[in-house]
């Protein structure tokens, strides 16, 4: 499958990083406005990365946390 | 009066100890945060605990190294990448030797094929928590370090380039490059074929 529309790959990581300059940033929205393709592919990516930063993770263990604790610098 | 003497002494060390603990307080507080990202740095859990730790002893021996009033959180997360890179990078997998055309739809593409039109979120829903877990840990490290620390570690490209030592052109065609990976790992994982 091809992707119809390459311009918004381009600025589709930064978009969604939060990395682009304003006005870049009202030139994608202005776009994803005006093209249902983008919009949808735009939102799947904003599913996704918020998907990848909920993977899930077991806590810190409070063994390890007692242990980076005594790496302290002993103050005598 | 004189500025040297054992009373100026004793106040510099006293002075010392106290940045020294303000210190070690301020980077055990992160510590929380630089675990989650080593876990996905490394796959295991006992690695993860092992770097976490030598980096916690190497961020308490280098504090003078660190300015204070700087970036405290890019300081000790450039040590834990740094120390993970100097781990050999054991578990380095072979590149991916796929070419990666299709773009960074293409886990849309098979997705929608699949559902036969589901929205994006149930899309994003079918896929599995293990199966991100396993898709990140496929992805090659250098990918994987600039993914993890601004998707996980939320790190500003800025930071990242800073952390790994790395232009930020780098870091964002890293980033680019490494999640079409990703996504292509989970594209195979959630629709079962080689992708």
């Amino acid at each position: 499958m091809f992707n119809p529309c390459d311009k918004c790959e381009e600025v589709l990581q930064p978009f969604l990083d939060r990395e682009l300059s304003e006005a870049e940033y009202r030139e994608a929205e202005a776009h994803l406005d005006e093209c249902g393709y983008c919009r949808k592919r735009y939102r799947f990516e904003e599913r996704l990365r918020m998907y990848v930063r909920q993977a899930w993770t077991e806590e810190m263990s409070p063994d390890l946390k007692a242990r980076l604790a005594a790496l302290r610098t002993p103050l005598y | 009066m004189t500025e040297s003497g054992p009373e100026t002494d004793a106040r510099r060390i006293a002075e010392d100890a106290r940045e020294r603990v303000r210190f070690e307080e301020e980077v055990l507080e992160l510590a929380d945060q630089v675990y989650r990202v080593a876990r996905r740095l490394v796959s295991s859990r006992e690695e993860a605990e092992d770097l976490v730790q030598e980096t916690y002893a190497r961020a308490f021996r280098s504090w003078r190294s660190y300015t204070p009033g700087t970036n405290l959180r890019a300081w000790l997360f450039r040590i834990l990448t740094n120390l993970n890179i100097d781990r050999g990078r054991r578990e380095q997998r072979a590149p991916a030797t796929q070419p990666l055309e299709e773009g960074d739809y293409f886990l849309y593409n098979r997705l929608e094929a699949e559902s036969g039109g589901d929205d994006e979120e149930r899309i994003v829903e079918r896929l599995s928590q293990d199966g991100i877990v396993d898709a990140l840990s496929a992805v090659p490290h250098d990918f994987r370090d600039v993914i993890v620390l601004v998707d996980i570690g939320d790190f500003t490209y800025q930071d990242a380039a800073q952390i790994l030592d790395i232009p930020i052109g780098t870091v964002m065609s890293r980033l680019h490059r490494g999640r079409r990976i990703l996504k292509r790992e989970l594209a195979s994982a959630a629709v079962g074929e080689e992708a």
